[in-house]
């Protein structure tokens, strides 16, 4: 295979990537008009029940509801394209504010929380490929398996059950102490239990993932043979098994982003800690739309996003060597 | 011994019967099995069960903890915990069963349809189910339950078959693309074997083991999703019992420290999503059974 | 002189699901420095675990049971995976099989060959490594070392692959050389080349090289002594000479004999009957004594010791113990000329066929271009050529498989690609020809039983089973061609390899097709299993009538069993003519090469002379 030069690459994968957000866009722009509730009532709040039918007409000519939806959607776009993207109905303020507000909390949870899970799985990973069969490599299945079945809100309640209501180590909820002094210290104590439960919840899939994609290199005839050139097991293990296993590991890392901070979301919420994940689930269960798809729209950025990068890490990281697909079949099965 | 030096020719060896060293319960997850069975069969006899009525509200015994009469406790509204764990797995299960039903037909379909189509085309609804797949699931299933209005039984799962059926489609598709390169189905075409007699003979057979795991799987990413959505407060409501809409009621217990409302739902759901997924398990493919070179 | 490698009595053994294998059973030999030991056996005779065992780099299912191994004096039997390290790394190398496979996919060849030399000499500078590096790759005779050594191994042939693998084995200028079936995964003109390889390091590095092969040719190519393996048992030692020349175990005779050369001109090739045994209760006494027509009634009671012949060649048969009964002398055959029974008339026609494969948009590999050939009606017509050159495409262009973007296939005076020919003549197409594949692995369905294989053709086409029911068609079947209809409802991976093409070609045949297209049939088969199948194909031919296109690599299997020859070479058919003009006078220089690549000359010349004797 030839290799395309890298501006060409590039700038076909960030074409791709614009016209999938205008895709994605337009598909949640519908889905959101079909949704039932009054978007009236998303602009002018309760006011809009009380309004004679004259001024619902008014509202919504300046609004541009009595469009079609196509000419509504190109509306939308327009405003959408210099940062407008509506009121929050329950925050009454614009959505961009409301959500850059939380945005920061969710990054620090979701991405020390990614980082973390990157790091452990492939040293928990290794660790298990490495002494396989043995009993530590066994209790760590068997913990692992279990692990991965608790649902990540149960293993949210019971963090909170043992470690904030019985034991009193830690805080149950928030990002700080109200009225406390908002120190870095306090901060690190109300991120240990939701970063437990964001690891914990993520973390064996990972990690079983690494260590079964050793195994299944340490089974290959090159290694064989690499201990008959005399090489130690370490540097087989990480310098020819690990070597074939990254490329594949990364990519899938680079699309289980969304998922993990999509994780977090649910246990944002036991935790009432301020993110996008409370947000999300306040702006679904208040029908609060133009907030909703806003936050639609930036996964579904994130996502896009993450998958062209995944594509990029396997085409770039291991060209024309093998066809590794970017996930594996068996193991979506077990998200 | 003369005539341990005669010429005998060949003579059939005797035939030594290989015996088995193992049963046929070894390595099978027998235990897991039982106890799965033991769940299922409480949760759809629930009648023969329960010892209350599950959606009486008992205003006198409201969040009381285990005892002689409510051998799990109540909840916080009064309702007998026991019963409401057989009554609500019924839900819980069925919602599993229904939206598992609907994801492997729509994965089957698609799996088999992608597979067969053109490269271009297969590429193109590959790359659909990827970003599908990559999309957090929760997010996905609000949105369409936010369509389809207030929830109920069939509603969710049908809400959480059509979010989940990406990765069986994955498989039959991988599946569908591999067998039409075997040698076996090559040389059926050219004896002349039409589309259906492929499929039936060669294909289905063959991919039934590798979807057989998908399939019990996504059962139990169905019991998570419904449960973590019920808990949310997007799925079941309180009213209807499940499994979730039981635990959504944890927020509240938490404030009295009522463990037993946290506790004894969740390890119901935990034991049989563990039993569920030993089960799947045990139907994959064995992957490390070569023995390793390092 | 001390002897560079001594093992004695091992045994190992494997642990599989079915029970307790044992693989490797009391073997005892002995290698010295400069010599090179030819191990050769069938598949599953547990040469290969021996040599893992030497190495101690047995997989955990197996273990060694007994005996001892000691190289240089210093026994490692009991050596652990640290001090095997240190023999590894002083000059103790392997090669495998499959150099595609032993290769990591995702280092260059250099950086891979880099880190044996580093392993040898840890302190050596990334300077000195490199011209070693280079150094190392022109002594195993790679061209253009400096830019072959940025390659991943799928850039290289698999010659190519096979000789970096080498260059990694000679980087710690080693004194023992266990190779485990260098050849097999290679071409015939490849094979050459290697095995010379193996000679020149033997005699400029002096060392002492195991060799395990199944492959007689590489016995007579590169032997100093031969170890012949059957039932992890060492049956009979000696000289290549000896071996060659005078072998005395009934098993060693059989294996040659069964070689194609043996029966030129003959109607049939030598078989040795029966299968090995499996070693999971190893038969009492010779494991042998089964397929042996001379068996004695002590070869079912006792194991027969090893009963020296000269003071270098020892085989373990009671035949020759002096008890024993002289046996009768095997009078050779009189060569039978073949009866030409082929007709003139052309059954099928390949016209200028040409098939590219698009491998970017800029790019194709001409897998087929521009072949015309006929094959006449009765006719056996052998396609030879190394892998890759084209033959299995050619195959399935003929079997409508592939659609050919130039050239005409006719078949009986009918186009195949023509749309309109092919659907008015569907049913008879797909009747009259049938295609049987390389791998009976693959192309059986796991799923189905024996029976439904064989019968698959005749549900499929609705034709009435001229023999009752489907079930009875096929037991017919199975009996034509040498199955126990015992086997109609077992599955396919109940079977062995040659039961399992044996079962490919009685579906094949159940149609009673008039052109029958094989595609490599015997690759995946054993030496004397080989022999077995090429001898039903020829009794089969010969009761059917029906042409036959048989694709191969193997030329002395073409030789004996085709009227007609092509070879193949990068997608041309380069020269075409009967069998016995185009071995006696090849035109073309890849057919001689080819030729030469096979052909033992003093050891052919010498054997044909004496298989009188036994």
């Amino acid at each position: 295979m030839v290799m395309k030069s890298g501006g060409f690459y590039y700038g076909k994968k960030l074409l791709l990537f614009l016209f999938s957000i205008f895709l994605l866009s337009a598909v949640i722009f519908f889905i959101s008009r079909l949704a039932p509730g009054d978007p009236l009532v998303s602009y002018y709040g309760d006011h809009a029940e009380r309004m004679s039918p004259e001024e619902r007409q008014w509202a919504e000519e300046k609004l541009g509801l009595t469009d079609s939806l196509p000419v509504q959607y190109v509306h939308w776009l327009e405003r959408a394209l210099q940062g407008d993207f509506g009121i929050s109905y329950k925050y009454k303020r614009d959505v961009t504010e409301v959500i850059g507000e939380r945005m920061g909390n969710t990054l620090i949870l979701g991405g020390i929380g990614f980082c973390l899970i990157f790091g452990l799985a492939l040293a928990l990973g290794i660790f298990c490929a490495w002494r396989e069969e043995s009993l530590a490599d066994r209790v760590i299945c068997k913990i692992g398996t279990v692990t991965s079945c608790i649902p990540e809100f149960w293993m949210s309640l019971l963090l909170i059950l043992i470690f904030a209501m019985n034991l009193k180590w830690l805080p149950s909820s928030g990002a700080y102490t109200l009225g406390g002094t908002r120190d870095l210290e306090d901060r690190i104590r109300h991120l240990i239990l939701p970063l437990t439960a964001v690891i914990m919840g993520h973390l064996w899939y990972y990690a079983y993932m690494i260590r079964n994609k050793i195994l299944e290199e340490a089974r290959a005839d090159y290694v064989l043979f690499a201990r008959s050139k005399g090489l130690k097991k370490s540097s087989i293990v990480l310098k020819h098994c690990l070597r074939n296993v990254l490329p594949t590991y990364l990519s899938l890392m680079a699309i289980s982003l969304p998922h993990i901070l999509g994780g977090t979301y649910i246990i944002e919420m036991v935790f009432s800690y301020p993110g996008i994940g409370t947000l999300a689930y306040e702006s679904a269960r208040y029908k609060d739309y133009n907030l909703l798809m806003v936050l639609s729209i930036l996964s579904g950025i994130t996502v896009i996003l993450c998958s062209i990068v995944a594509e990029i890490i396997n085409e770039r990281m291991n060209p024309c060597i093998r066809g590794n697909h970017i996930v594996e079949d068996t193991e979506v099965a077990e998200r | 011994m003369r005539e341990q030096f005669e010429i005998v020719g060949m003579l059939p060896a005797p035939h030594t019967p290989i015996e088995k060293k193992r049963k046929w319960y070894q390595g099978k997850p027998v235990f897991r099995t039982i106890l799965l069975v033991l769940i299922v069969t409480g949760c759809f006899a629930c009648d023969l069960v329960m010892t209350k009525e599950p959606t009486y509200l008992d205003l006198n015994h409201f969040n009381s903890a285990p005892n002689r009469e409510f051998l799990f406790g109540t909840d916080t509204m009064g309702r007998d915990i026991f019963s409401m764990i057989w009554y609500g797995g019924r839900t819980s299960l069925v919602i599993g069963i229904v939206a598992t039903a609907i994801s492997t037909a729509m994965g089957i379909i698609f799996g088999a349809l992608s597979g067969s189509m053109p490269d271009w085309m297969d590429k193109v609804l590959m790359r659909l189910t990827e970003i599908l797949l990559s999309v957090p699931g929760l997010l996905l299933v609000v949105l369409l339950q936010a369509v389809l209005g207030k929830a109920n039984v069939l509603s969710i799962s049908f809400v959480i078959g059509i979010t989940g059926w990406m990765s069986i489609g994955k498989v039959v598709r991988t599946e569908v693309k591999g067998l039409g390169n075997k040698e076996y189905v090559i040389a059926s075409k050219c004896m002349g074997g039409g589309f259906f007699h492929i499929l039936g003979k060669h294909l289905t057979p063959n991919i039934v083991s590798s979807v057989m795991f998908m399939v019990i799987m996504n059962v139990r990413n169905a019991i998570m999703a419904e449960s973590a959505l019920s808990f949310m407060g997007l799925g079941l409501p309180v009213e209807e019992i499940s499994w979730g809409s039981m635990l959504s009621l944890s927020q509240n217990a938490l404030l009295t420290n009522s463990w037993w409302i946290i506790l004894i739902p969740g390890s119901f759901l935990l034991v049989t999503l563990m039993c569920v997924t030993s089960l799947g398990n045990s139907l994959r493919k064995k992957i490390n059974q070569k023995d390793s070179n390092l | 002189m001390r002897e560079l490698l001594e093992v004695k009595n091992l045994s190992v053994s494997i642990d599989t699901p079915k029970g307790e294998v044992e693989a490797v059973r009391n073997v005892s030999f002995s290698l010295k420095a400069g010599e090179t030991l030819v191990i050769v056996g069938e598949s599953g005779c547990g040469k290969s675990i021996m040599c893992k065992t030497i190495a101690k780099l047995l997989p955990p299912s197996a273990r060694m049971k007994s005996g001892s191994i000691s190289i240089k004096g210093e026994d490692i039997a009991q050596y652990g995976e640290k001090e095997m390290r240190r023999l590894r790394c002083e000059g103790f190398s392997m090669v495998f099989q499959d150099p595609m496979t032993s290769l990591n996919p995702t280092m260059t060849i250099g950086s891979q060959i880099g880190e044996a030399v580093r392993v040898h000499e840890p302190g050596i500078s990334s300077q000195e490594l490199k011209k070693k590096v280079i150094g190392l790759m022109e002594l195993v005779g790679i061209e253009n070392p400096k830019e072959r050594k940025k390659m991943y191994p799928n850039q290289l042939s698999g010659g190519m692959g096979q000789r970096s693998v080498i260059a990694m084995a000679l980087a710690k200028d080693p004194e023992l050389l266990i190779a485990d079936e260098p050849t097999t995964a290679l071409d015939a003109t490849v094979q050459a080349q290697i095995l010379e390889l193996f000679r020149e390091i033997q005699k400029k590095q002096k060392a002492g090289i195991i060799l395990v092969t199944h492959d007689m040719g590489v016995v007579a190519r590169a032997a100093d002594r031969v170890g012949v393996m059957y039932a992890g048992k060492i049956v009979e030692v000696g000289t290549a000479e000896e071996i060659l020349y005078d072998p005395r175990h009934p098993y060693t005779q059989g294996l040659l004999r069964s070689l194609p050369w043996f029966s030129r001109g003959r109607k049939t090739l030598y078989t040795i009957p029966g299968m090995p045994p499996t070693l999971i209760h190893p038969p009492k006494g010779d494991a042998f004594a089964c397929r042996n027509a001379y068996a004695l009634q002590i070869d079912y009671e006792q194991e027969p010791p090893m009963f020296p012949v000269t003071e270098t060649h020892a085989a373990a048969t009671w035949l020759l113990d002096k008890r024993a009964p002289k046996l009768p002398t095997v009078s050779p055959e009189k060569e039978i000329e073949r009866e030409e029974e082929v007709g003139e008339e052309i059954l099928l026609d390949v016209q200028h066929v040409t098939h590219l494969f698009p491998m970017t948009k800029k790019t194709v590999v001409r897998a087929v271009e521009d072949v015309s050939f006929q094959i006449r009606r009765g006719e056996i017509f052998g396609l030879v050529g190394e892998s890759g050159c084209g033959k299995s495409t050619l195959a399935r262009c003929i079997m409508n498989i592939y659609k050919p973007q130039k050239g005409k296939i006719m078949l009986n005076g009918l186009d195949v690609w023509d749309s309109k020919v092919f659907s008015a003549n569907r049913k008879l197409l797909q009747r009259k020809r049938q295609l049987i594949f390389q791998d009976s692995d693959s192309s059986l369905n796991p799923r189905m039983k024996v029976w439904e294989i064989i019968a698959e053709p005749l549900k499929i086409q609705h034709i009435m089973p001229p023999r009752g029911s489907l079930r009875e068609e096929a037991a017919f079947q199975m009996h034509y061609v040498g199955l126990d209809p015992a086997y109609l409802d077992q599955y396919p991976t109940e079977l062995s390899g040659g039961q399992r093409q044996r079962v490919a070609i009685a579906r094949a045949l159940v149609m009673e097709p008039e052109l029958l297209v094989a595609d490599e049939p015997l690759a995946s088969l054993d030496v004397s299993i080989q022999a077995q199948i090429v001898n039903l194909f020829r009794h089969l031919q010969q009761e059917h009538g029906f042409s036959f296109l048989f694709i191969a690599h193997d030329l002395a299997m073409v030789e004996f069993l085709c009227d007609r020859v092509g070879v193949m070479y990068q997608g041309r058919l380069v020269e075409t003519g009967s069998v016995r003009d185009l071995f006696s006078n090849p035109q073309h220089p890849y057919t001689k090469s080819l030729l030469k690549s096979i052909s033992l000359p003093d050891f052919r010349q010498q054997t044909a002379g004496r298989t009188g004797s036994w």
